[in-house]
């Protein structure tokens, strides 16, 4: 059923961005934990999230990063900066629409700003997007297979996830793991501006300890070549 | 939400009469048929373009439509120039394109949009449409669905009769082209009733197309 007088589209989203109210902000804090621990943290999580009784959902993804960029040297800098969108599937669940992620360069601020920052849009979207996103002038970096479990607690998401590389066959059989050891990560997707979810996650991340830190992780430092 | 009885019709400016004039022609003629007015509605339609620096140049067309406001559709001409892919995703799509500033830029003046009363009579839904690009008023679209039936084949001719009853001799009395090819469509598929909405989307993307080549009022 229609509205009686419908807004245009452009106007609910210019309306929604002024009043704040769209959460695309990504609060962060990561670590990891070694198989062997993984299960101790498991029922740590479970005793403090949400639904206790149900135990966390599972996931099994896909996820596609492509990057745009100039295909000439003629562009801007900003042009010649790629642009990072990454899209994931759910293998376990072939019905439930894709994703289509944008997310910004991570903020790590001073020592008193507690979890690290980024711009995130998660947008569900039809299976095509990867043709789309090809066709937009996208190239794909690289892709990778995450399984684990999500637990939540209020707000806040925690994830605890092996990444498995993605084999030539494509098949879920392929699958190698990367490392021997979970990737745990808590997130809270908020508007921006409401900083003292920080401290939330940063009292939560302290009850986990010391099964696993979650710290601020910088990439660029992790990018560096060791010396 | 399934639009395969769908039919969007470019009714003429009769000379002399002005936009509103004609909306309220057909909105008597509508009632006269038995449509009882039920809100209103607007489809609109910006166009962004590949900056240089990405070689080829592409389009991607946004599309919203009230009738599904959770969802934004985006066409993406390719480079190829052959091919088109739709997209259906979040609204957050919007604040995506925004972030893509670097590489894909709307064209200034080209904002285009439908909007009207909307009614129902019976199974059929019937939109009357004032397209504006811009401050400019450039024409009226009508849109028909019917809602009982997804065999487009089976129920042009209803559909048809439906149009004559209110709008003259403007309709055409061969199914448009999308109704011969919609063959596809009936392919069981789980995403049967995405392509339904696209394929009503794209009707107005292709009059939308048209209005933007003609200057003054078709």
């Amino acid at each position: 059923m229609a509205n009686q007088n419908p807004f245009s589209a452009i106007e609910l989203f210019t309306s929604a961005l002024r009043s704040n109210i769209i959460p695309n902000q990504e609060y962060l804090l990561q670590g990891s934990v070694i198989d062997s621990s993984a299960e101790v943290l498991h029922n740590r999580l479970r005793g403090l999230c949400d639904a206790a009784e149900t135990g966390p959902e599972t996931f099994h993804d896909h996820e596609m990063c492509f990057s745009l960029k100039a295909s000439n040297p003629g562009g801007t800098p900003q042009q010649q900066q790629p642009f990072l969108l990454r899209v994931r599937r759910a293998l376990d669940h072939p019905e439930y629409p894709w994703q289509l992620r944008y997310l910004g360069q991570p903020e790590l601020g001073d020592k008193n700003q507690p979890t690290v920052l980024r711009s995130c849009i998660d947008i569900a979207c039809t299976p095509n997007v990867v043709e789309f996103l090809s066709e937009l002038g996208c190239r794909i970096e690289f892709e990778y297979v995450l399984k684990g479990y999500l637990f939540r607690k209020g707000r806040m998401k925690v994830t605890m996830s092996k990444i498995f590389r993605m084999g030539q066959a494509k098949s879920p059989d392929s699958l190698e793991s990367v490392t021997g050891s979970y990737l745990v990560e808590l997130s809270l997707l908020a508007p921006s501006g409401q900083d003292a979810v920080a401290d939330e996650i940063k009292v939560f991340a302290e009850q986990l300890r010391p099964l696993v830190h979650l710290e601020k992780i910088d990439y660029r430092r992790l990018q560096q070549p060791f010396t | 939400m399934l639009f395969f009885n769908f039919s969007l019709q470019l009714f003429a400016v009769p000379e002399g009469k002005s936009g509103p004039q004609v909306i309220e022609m057909l909105t008597k003629r509508a009632i006269a048929l038995g449509a009882v007015l039920s809100g209103s509605f607007i489809v609109d339609c910006e166009t962004y373009s590949s900056t240089a620096s990405l070689g080829a140049p592409r389009s991607v067309h946004l599309l919203h439509n009230s009738e599904t406001p959770a969802s934004v559709f985006a066409l993406l001409e390719a480079a190829s120039g052959n091919k088109t892919v739709a997209l259906v995703a979040d609204n957050l799509f919007d604040l995506l394109m925004l972030k893509l500033s670097n590489f894909y830029t709307a064209k200034k003046q080209t904002k285009i949009e439908s909007r009207g009363p909307r009614f129902e009579a019976g199974d059929f839904l019937v939109k009357l449409g004032s397209v504006t690009m811009g401050p400019a008023f450039k024409g009226i679209l009508v849109e028909v669905e019917y809602q009982a039936c997804s065999l487009p084949a089976a129920c042009w001719d209803l559909i048809r009769e439906f149009m004559q009853g209110f709008l003259g001799g403007c309709v055409p009395s061969t199914p448009p082209p999308y109704i011969q090819v919609c063959s596809f469509f009936l392919l069981p598929s789980r995403f049967g009733d995405m392509l339904g909405t696209i394929d009503g989307i794209n009707q107005y993307l292709e009059q939308f197309n048209a209005f933007r080549k003609t200057t003054g009022i078709r």
